[in-house]
């Protein structure tokens, strides 16, 4: 990627070319044809975002990057949307990735564009926590993902980025998510004396309170809600997934997956 | 199938929140009784609420006592961690004094018990 | 270099008063650190590789101009924070020690996108 972005900055020596080109083993190279082989074919029609070569290609040469300088961390790089580069990492290589990605001469993601959350229930690990980082210096953007349950800690990356402090608090108040090490972990959304964490997918959509201005008490009184209606079944699957165009196009194509036996032979 | 997956969750090692065993865990929960048995009498006093600090020592217990027959320690801790930081919220008076006045409920009425007063409930 | 730089133009950014100097020690600093970490360790080589570049630079020009315009990735100022960035990583990693294999593998499922497939 970084070439990719000496490109930007103008054209001169780029040492960041270098560093990508040479050391790839046959392997890497092995992967890189395979993924080229499915890319090709123009895209005519005129709804769908058009992928770019090139830009696709340097992602992919990125997170490649990525996954070799940190082996131990890296679950898997995947590609998704067609120029959106993910990075997926266990809970306990959150700093050392971010950080990595922060510091490194060919990443400098010197930004924290926001901390994201997201509630699959029916997972071992229920939670995502999402981490959209912005390199200025290469014009460019990654996306590094982690997972939790209501009960795990996630190291607070407010060490890392001082812009984590409220987007964690945020993440803690809405899923509930604990952040450890955090410095002044609290609620920044809801009402004092709120309940419950509003982003969860078993909170109900109605809430567990109501509250009213109270006339004999003279104040804002707080009551538990009489629900005319019982829970809602949450059915995760989206509307048009019933469509076999959705199920057959996965969302994201998988770029290097250490996790996984299967690539590894 | 199922027997073999409870076993699994039950030896499942997990990340602490903050203790590593129940004495600790029990401390942690004394010490927050502690600290939000101290602040009751400012509470009382800057919140100007209508009642009195033996009431509100009651209810204090009372909500300590609804969790008491919780056993995972990483639930206590997470119970913990939010009492700790109701608390911060009350003596900050961050709270107003509807939010204190909220912990009594003082206008939800009791629910219908009886077959007959369901009855008439219902058909209010 | 007759001109004398005033400012680089960003904010809280000071113009270096002796850019070559700092660069080289730094670059020093991060490859003994390196060092430390095992041969076949991927991150300490494409390190390597991307400092002894920038240190080839400086040993052919003293001019920090020059140096600018060959490495390209921003003024003198700036390359310094990348280099106190790097040596910052660098040290840390060698408690991460991030060249081992994979510490955890994800739950079936975990990664699946749409979940209602799992």
């Amino acid at each position: 990627m970084s070439y990719l972005l000496k490109r930007a900055l103008g054209a001169g020596c780029s040492m960041g070319r270098n560093v990508l080109n040479n050391a790839k083993s046959p392997m890497i190279q092995r992967i890189v044809t395979k993924t080229e082989q499915a890319a090709p074919q123009e895209e005519t029609r005129p709804t769908v975002a058009k992928v770019d070569p090139l830009q696709k290609s340097q992602l992919v040469d990125f997170g490649k990057y990525v996954a070799e300088c940190m082996p131990k961390y890296v679950q898997k790089v995947q590609l998704t949307a067609g120029n959106e580069l993910e990075v997926l990492v266990p809970p306990e290589g959150v700093l050392p990735v971010l950080q990595f990605l922060k510091d490194h001469h060919t990443a400098q993601f010197t930004n924290l564009v926001d901390i994201a959350g997201m509630d699959v229930p029916n997972r071992q690990y229920r939670f995502e926590i999402i981490y959209n980082l912005l390199s200025l210096r290469y014009n460019s953007r990654i996306r590094v993902k982690t997972y939790t349950d209501e009960l795990t800690p996630i190291e607070s990356a407010n060490d890392v980025f001082k812009a984590a402090n409220w987007y964690e608090r945020e993440i803690w108040d809405m899923f509930g998510v604990f952040f450890a090490n955090h410095p002044d972990l609290r609620r920044i959304l809801t009402d004092y004396g709120f309940e419950g964490h509003p982003f969860r997918k078993d909170f109900p959509l109605s809430g567990y309170v109501e509250v009213r201005y109270d006339d004999e008490q003279k104040r804002v009184v707080v009551e538990p809600l009489e629900l005319a209606q019982e829970f809602r079944r949450f059915e995760l699957s989206a509307p048009w997934e019933q469509f076999p165009n959705f199920r057959s196009n996965p969302a994201s194509e998988e770029i290097i997956n250490p996790g996984d036996d299967k690539t590894k032979q | 199938m199922a027997a073999k997956q409870a076993i699994q969750v039950g030896t499942k090692i997990v990340k602490p929140v903050l203790s590593t065993n129940h004495a600790e865990a029990r401390l942690r929960v004394l010490s927050l009784y502690k600290a939000w048995y101290r602040q009751i009498p400012y509470i009382v006093k800057e919140f100007d609420i209508p009642k009195s600090e033996n009431q509100c020592r009651e209810k204090l217990k009372e909500l300590f006592m609804t969790n008491k027959d919780v056993t995972d320690i990483r639930v206590i801790d997470l119970l913990v961690i939010k009492g700790q930081m109701e608390l911060q919220e009350s003596v900050n008076m961050w709270k107003q004094k509807g939010h204190i006045m909220a912990y009594f409920k003082p206008t939800e009425e009791p629910k219908p018990k009886g077959f007959l007063s369901k009855f008439f409930n219902s058909n209010e | 270099m007759g001109v004398l730089k005033k400012t680089t133009g960003l904010y809280g950014l000071a113009v270096a008063p002796n850019a070559h100097h700092t660069l080289g020690a730094l670059y020093g600093k991060i490859l003994r650190t390196l060092k430390k970490m095992p041969e076949d360790s991927t991150y300490r080589k494409y390190t390597e590789q991307i400092v002894k570049e920038r240190a080839a630079v400086l040993t052919k020009t003293k001019d920090v101009f020059e140096i600018e315009a060959k490495i390209n990735c921003g003024q003198a100022e700036e390359l310094i924070v990348q280099a106190e960035n790097e040596l910052n990583l660098a040290r840390k990693m060698l408690n991460w020690k991030p060249w081992e294999p994979l510490v955890s593998k994800p739950p079936a499922g975990q990664w699946d996108w749409p979940p209602t497939k799992a």
